[in-house]
């Protein structure tokens, strides 16, 4: 049996190349955050950003959270997953007719998110996105999706 | 008297020894987690291919099994959700996370000269962290019981014993560290500890809010939460995954070139620049309107900084091959651990690109990110598993082999599919990100995103053949090839210098 050998250095110092280098990318680093500190943050990312009417908006974003796979390419339905038509007249489906009466105005933008206190009591967990890694979707886009299906029939 | 050993009596047998549960032999851990990678690799690229079947026909192949239960009905989903937290997840905790932590117990006794404080810590580790993904992954695909969030999708029973498992790997490392003559241990140490550290803290933390968010006793709202999974699977990408893949690199490149390192200093100076920049760049993912935009600028920066700490590794090691470049066209660990490299400077160019406030505008909301992410975890993490996996997998299981054909083949496959994967979501990012810009209607943007993510399938499926020529080289190896003997580290006295 052999014995392993240490891995040595050639040299125990830093090279002078590198301290340069360094110092200056950090100095740049330092000035560009001094000189870019202002500025705002758009809602959060994960899902495609707005880019035209209302209903685009919300198609896009329909389109890119992956919400057609369950509910069909229409929206109507498909296999156990419920039709997302004539939500404009309140939760189509038993279990939500209770969060329907407690919430008037916002329950669907609830049940969407899921995480919200207020359907902890239900147990389930917000609407899944397909475009890349699983995350949430944005209050922000949720409401623009909740516009757009209360126009549907 | 003598005896006939046809015909033993119970008391002429030798008295039979108590095998423990969990085996203690040196290697055990190391051997079992990378053989549980080597599987999870397999499973990641399968279902990876499913993934990309949904990518691109997101409305069809969708199954649901309903299954009465005591407690109600359980719903079995195949869908494009579920699918895809099956691959992330597969991918990050099965492959790289068992490969990772493989890594960690094969390298650590040869470079602190002992064998692990306990082998049975590690290897009950390796059977936690196993059972804990397998029923995790059964658990994506029943929606009722799986979470929400990026790589928090595991249902708390399975966090907990994952954080079982990550603790006991954590208590093996540390006290093998502690109990080491070593006062400055070779730099792959260093970037283990951060490494498992930030595993533990990242995945515990995370799976506490969930906690108290279940037992009502704190929940963040929803965009709180969403803002918190970002963070930690950004952080999982740069503290964790690359902490294990730079220090993998630091161990198999001078020991496959049998060079010294060519400078410590250098080495430290990009783990302390790695270390910083690394813990701050996340903050880049807290992009919402409810932050101040100057945290999140710390993070643009940070990230964009990181092409130093990439820069200095690089260096390092290529300078280390000094002299020893004939081993660059020859096939084994060199040729695995140059295209790790390669991709580390890459992806760090890539996220330095995508810090920039202009390529965010264009690209923040499209496939570019995926893209970059899969050139992180199928190009730099991959690789320098895979160079490890060529350096380990003879002397685990002791046999002599190496530069075969099926290495050659696992590499060039391997490289093309993260290659063209990586590449055809970043290509397709840009176009879509393009096409944003010009309000394009849904059904023009999927008519080019279409062929981008082609791309990403025939990347995916490079990737499965290459997971199955892997899987094939070492079944060979095991089954056909000469038994050999390798350096073992039996304990701090029979070798108390060793590295």
């Amino acid at each position: 049996m052999t014995v392993p050998t240490p891995i040595e250095s050639r040299t125990r110092g830093i090279p002078g190349w590198a301290l340069t280098l360094t110092g200056g990318m950090v100095l740049a680093g330092a000035l560009f955050f001094a000189t870019n500190p202002s500025g705002s943050n758009p809602p959060i990312l994960g899902t495609p950003q707005p880019s035209g009417s209302g209903g685009l908006n919300a198609q896009s974003i329909i389109k890119a959270a992956g919400c057609q796979a369950c509910h069909g390419p229409d929206l109507a339905g498909q296999a156990a997953f419920p039709s997302l038509h004539g939500v404009k007249n309140g939760p189509t489906s038993a279990n939500l007719q209770q969060l329907g009466k407690d919430r008037p105005d916002d329950w669907a933008n609830l049940w969407i998110a899921g995480t919200d206190p207020a359907v902890a009591g239900i147990a389930r967990n917000g609407m899944p996105v397909f475009a890349g890694p699983p995350t949430n979707l944005s209050p922000e886009e949720i409401a623009t999706v909740v516009e757009y299906l209360k126009t549907l029939p | 008297m003598a005896v006939n050993p046809k015909k033993l009596r119970p008391y002429d047998q030798p008295p039979k020894v108590r095998r423990p549960i969990i085996p203690n032999e040196p290697d055990n851990a190391a051997t079992a987690f990378l053989v549980a990678a080597l599987v999870w690799f397999l499973a990641a690229a399968g279902i990876g291919l499913l993934w990309v079947a949904y990518q691109l026909f997101p409305d069809q192949l969708t199954l649901h099994l309903e299954m009465p239960t005591v407690s109600g009905v359980l719903t079995f989903e195949l869908s494009p959700a579920t699918t895809t937290s099956g691959f992330w997840n597969s991918l990050v905790y099965g492959w790289l996370g068992n490969a990772g932590l493989g890594a960690i117990f094969f390298i650590t006794p040869r470079l602190l000269g002992r064998r692990l404080v306990s082998e049975t810590m590690a290897a009950g580790a390796a059977a936690l962290w196993n059972i804990g993904l397998a029923a995790g992954l059964v658990a994506l695909y029943v929606p009722q019981l799986s979470g929400s969030g990026a790589l928090t999708e595991f249902p708390l029973p399975v966090a907990g014993v994952l954080l079982l498992a990550l603790l006991l790997a954590n208590a093996a490392f540390w006290r093998t560290v502690l109990a080491s003559a070593e006062r400055q241990p070779y730099v792959s140490i260093w970037y283990f500890g951060v490494a498992l550290l930030a595993l533990l803290g990242l995945y515990g933390l995370i799976s506490l809010a969930q906690l108290l968010s279940v037992v009502k006793l704190f929940s963040l709202p929803a965009t709180g939460m969403a803002l918190a999974t970002a963070f930690y699977g950004r952080a999982l990408e740069t503290l964790c995954l690359g902490g294990m893949a730079i220090g993998t690199l630091y161990y198999v490149i001078p020991r496959a070139a049998a060079n010294p390192l060519y400078s410590w200093g250098l080495a430290m100076l990009g783990w302390l620049l790695w270390l910083g920049l690394s813990t701050l760049a996340p903050l880049a993912s807290l992009v919402d309107v409810s932050v101040p935009f100057a945290i999140t600028q710390i993070g643009n920066v940070a990230t964009f900084l990181l092409v130093l700490p990439a820069f200095l590794v690089v260096a390092n090691l290529l300078l280390s091959l000094s002299g020893r470049w004939t081993l660059v066209l020859s096939p084994g660990t060199i040729p695995f651990a140059l295209v790790a490299l390669t991709f580390l400077v890459a992806n760090a160019l890539l996220e330095a690109l995508g810090s920039l406030g202009s390529v965010r505008a264009l690209v923040g909301s499209t496939e570019w990110g995926i893209g970059v992410r899969l050139f992180a975890l199928l190009g730099t993490a991959t690789f320098a598993f895979l160079a490890l996996a060529d350096h380990a997998f003879p002397r685990l299981l002791r046999r002599d082999w190496g530069g075969t054909l099926l290495a050659e083949a696992t590499l060039w496959t391997a490289f093309a599919g993260a290659a063209v994967a990586g590449l055809a979501l970043i290509a397709g990012g840009i176009v879509h990100g393009s096409l944003l810009a010009q309000a394009a209607t849904p059904a023009e943007m999927d008519g080019f995103v279409f062929w981008f993510r082609l791309g990403l399938g025939a990347g995916i499926g490079l990737t499965a053949l290459a997971a199955a020529v892997l899987a094939l080289n070492v079944f060979l190896m095991y089954t056909s090839a000469r038994r050999a003997e390798y350096a073992i580290v039996l304990d701090a006295a029979a070798v108390p210098a060793a590295h």
